[in-house]
């Protein structure tokens, strides 16, 4: 851990040193830090391709993600469905798009990859944490339509953007990637290394899905040469300057932006107590050398066992950041019950929207780590019951279930001090199960605190 | 490697961390506080004194030295079982989480008081409840025979030393770890439901005000050859260091007496308390024919263990027993009551 830190310091103090000598990134400059370009090892390759990684489809993704989050307010079906299920035509980029000071390279979704969707790419099992054992895309599809009449539905709740928003990054980027891409294709004769991942590609089958899992990780291709403040700041479409690293001027959304969990993590890594995005961005990086470093072979079974250390890094590094959105929106909603304690009328719906808002990041990010290549069993039946299926409204009723018309039941189940209590105890759990240790919002933290100011209780000592 | 560095700081840690008793400047005060009163009470020369003080017989006899033995081994089983016992932040969350669900008092009900009085508050009642639940289980660990065959190691000792706290059975110090966290766990988790986000902890030096003071004033003389007594109305509300020697008296009328750590006054609302006498003919130990064969690593870690063992197997017996014969007398109750 201290060590990593040092690292962390001692790169970006080089990371700077450099850019203000040269005045602008360079890319040949800390190329050894950089996701690529990567050569052809490939035996038998007679193309003109020189450089293996390729993940634009997984961009494809996060934008069609970004831009469905941005059109969910609007109250469209169809238009947020030509997002998820995809369309035939080049449907524009909505989001990230170009602002002043931060302009984007692509405008439209073929400019980055054509023929993809978010849909195919869902994870298609029972979801539990949501009524009625519906598969995720008929979560997604339910909440979408559901969207079209009333995006944020006070009357029971919902706010469908984060609804929508955070689990599709977890039932399709940290599905696909930790359950798909670095689980099954990672067998030995999955996608193996000596063969090309299909007919006429130049990359080899682990080289390729490889990037596929680094693509939806979301980091840029140079994020480990920017600290986690900057790396925020790129997700913010704040600094030019640390995203533009070929110095083109502008951000190619295909390896110079920071998208869904890799964001995430810089949010908590920039408080100084964790480094999850550097920790499996590295972890990524350093794989990726050593399926290069095969040579176009068959991973030996001692590299495939390397390998396979660097996915656990991976795997339960991400599920950490999942874990720590949780913690943090948990703590934000129960503030936001104490808050609604005691607010004037005037606030009141502006206090109700904020509520909304946090339990529906509560609720996707609980849902997304429901979905990952393990099954966390008995802490997501927890997590289920005390997040619920809707905040608790006022009169403290809340969604119960849904019925045949696929309307919903609300009904009350217990108390407005139960569901704060709830809050408390998710906190607690992703302390006890997962080890967060940035805890945003934490609640809890005044008797931590007072605990190791007394001093540990340990002591063989008489008195 | 990384095990035996960690080993190394912790023992290190008791010397140069200013929340432990051996601290170096508390030693070097109650050396300070020796002196002085050897001087002006025992009217010796400052040479005199200080040869009293370090006499090579009290610390390199055979007591002192398995004090050193136990101090080290100690160490490092606490180093290992230390990370699964229960700490005070988990007894405190589970408390807290209880008077949130039973709500009977509104949390955070005296937030709004002045921050000196609720860190004062909490800075007193954190000593207050530490100390009383020292004394509690000390007073336990002499009372019950399975306990008391752990506790007799600390009894052991035929010779004081600010060592001698150390003197104490792996098994014991995992009931102090936890009566401090009990301890610990109760205080804070009623302060931060009840005070909320204010509370806080005066310190000197990272330690408890009150702990502080306690140790600056001399808390190593409770285990040493020096028997200062204190004025006879301070001995109710303080134990002097010579009440506890008592404490270790083989004498008769000193048997469980003076159980607290550093307030008199639960020896004496609950009738243990014994003032101080002149302790210089005092023989501490266990009183048995071979007190001086009790120093041995076996007498200190396995016979302790055995011992009270075959107590707590005997003491399981009996409520079993007992359960199957309350059980049959029912039995026979109900085959004679009239159907
Ligand atoms: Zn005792």
């Amino acid at each position: 851990m201290k060590k990593s830190k040092l690292k962390t310091k001692l790169l970006a103090s080089i990371t700077c040193l450099s850019f203000g000598l040269t005045g602008l990134a360079n890319a040949g400059a800390h190329s050894e830090d950089v996701y690529g370009p990567f050569p052809v090892t490939l035996k038998g390759y007679s193309g003109d391709c020189t450089n293996t990684v390729s993940y634009s489809g997984q961009i494809a993704r996060h934008v069609q993600h970004d831009s469905l989050k941005h059109l969910s307010t609007k109250g469209d079906y169809s238009e947020m469905n030509s997002y998820y299920s995809g369309s035939d035509k080049n449907k524009q980029i909505w989001a990230p798009a170009s602002k002043d000071g931060f302009p984007i390279k692509q405008t439209l979704l073929n400019d980055i990859s054509s023929g993809k969707n978010l849909s195919g790419k869902t994870y298609k099992g029972t979801i539990t944490s949501w009524p009625n054992n519906m598969t995720g895309p008929e979560v997604i599809d339910f909440w979408m339509s559901k969207a079209e009449s009333n995006p944020k539905d006070v009357s029971v709740g919902l706010n469908y953007q984060q609804l929508l928003s955070k689990f599709i990054m977890g039932a399709v980027f940290y599905n696909q990637a930790v359950d798909n891409y670095l689980d099954e294709k990672m067998e030995a004769d999955t996608k193996p290394n000596d063969k090309p991942y299909k007919d006429g590609a130049c990359y080899t089958g682990k080289e390729h899905s490889w990037d596929e899992a680094f693509g939806y990780w979301g980091a840029a291709a140079h994020s480990l040469l920017l600290s986690a403040e900057q790396n925020y700041n790129v997700a913010k479409k704040k600094d030019l300057a640390s995203a533009d690293f070929n110095g083109d001027g502008v951000v190619d959304l295909k390896s110079e932006y920071v998208f869904a969990h890799a964001y995430y993590a810089s949010s908590f890594d920039k408080g100084g107590k964790t480094t999850y995005l550097e920790d499996i961005t590295r972890a990524f990086l350093d794989g990726r050398k050593l399926i290069t470093s095969a040579n176009g072979e068959k991973l030996s079974d001692m590299s495939r066992a390397r390998l396979m250390a660097y996915v656990d890094d991976i795997s339960s590094n991400w599920e950490k950041v999942i874990a720590e959105s949780v913690f943090k929106y948990a703590g934000s909603t129960y503030k936001s019950l104490v808050a609604l304690e005691d607010v004037s009328n005037a606030d009141l719906a502006k206090e109700f929207d904020k509520y909304m808002k946090y339990w529906g990041e509560l609720k996707g990010f609980s849902m997304a780590l429901q979905v990952g290549k393990n099954n966390i069993g008995e802490t997501g039946a927890k997590l289920n019951r005390m997040v619920g299926f809707g905040p608790m409204l006022l009169d403290e009723t809340q969604i119960v279930g849904i019925d045949v018309n696929g309307n919903y039941v609300m009904d009350k189940v217990y108390s407005m001090n139960d569901a704060k209590l709830h809050m408390l105890k998710i906190q607690k759990l992703m302390i006890d199960q997962f080890g967060v240790e940035a805890r945003g919002n934490d609640m809890l933290s005044d008797m931590a605190d007072l605990a190791s100011k007394i001093g540990t209780s340990e002591s063989a000592e008489n008195d | 490697m990384e095990f035996f560095f960690d080993i190394f700081q912790n023992t290190i840690d008791q010397f140069t961390n200013p929340k432990k008793r051996v601290f170096i400047l508390y030693l070097f005060l109650s050396i300070l506080i020796a002196v002085a009163w050897l001087i002006f009470h025992k009217k010796k020369s400052l040479k005199e004194s200080i040869k009293f003080i370090f006499n090579p017989k009290v610390f390199f006899s055979k007591s002192a030295t398995s004090d050193y033995k136990v101090f080290f081994i100690n160490q490092i089983i606490m180093l290992l079982i230390s990370p699964h016992l229960l700490t005070q932040i988990t007894i405190a969350t589970a408390l807290y989480f209880f008077f949130f669900e039973i709500n009977f008092i509104e949390m955070g009900l005296f937030a709004s008081s002045p921050k000196y009085l609720i860190v004062s508050l909490f800075t007193l009642t954190h000593f207050i409840v530490d100390d009383f639940s020292k004394y509690i289980v000390h007073r336990w660990m002499h009372n019950w025979p399975f306990l008391w065959a752990l506790h007799k190691v600390h009894h052991s000792a035929t010779n004081l030393t600010p060592m001698t706290v150390f003197r104490t059975h792996p098994l014991e110090g995992l009931v102090f770890t936890l009566r401090s966290a009990f301890a610990q766990g109760v205080t804070i988790s009623t302060f931060v439901y009840l005070f909320g986000g204010g509370v806080d902890l005066y310190t000197i030096l990272g330690a408890n005000l009150f702990v502080f003071f306690f140790n600056v004033f001399g808390s190593n003389l409770r285990h040493s050859h020096i028997g200062i007594r204190y004025w006879k109305w301070l001995e109710y509300v303080l134990i002097s260091p010579a009440q506890h020697h008592l404490h270790h008296s083989i004498a008769k009328e000193h048997y469980n007496k003076n159980y607290g750590a550093a307030l008199a006054i639960w020896d004496w609302i609950f009738g243990s308390l014994h003032h101080s006498e002149d302790t210089d003919n005092l023989t501490l130990g266990l009183g048995t024919k071979d007190d001086q064969k009790k120093h041995t690593l076996k007498e200190l870690y396995q016979t302790p263990f055995i011992e009270s063992f075959k107590f707590l197997k005997r003491y399981f017996i009996k409520v079993f027993l007992f359960k199957k014969i309350n059980k049959n007398k029912s039995e026979i109750y109900y085959k004679k009551s009239p159907q």
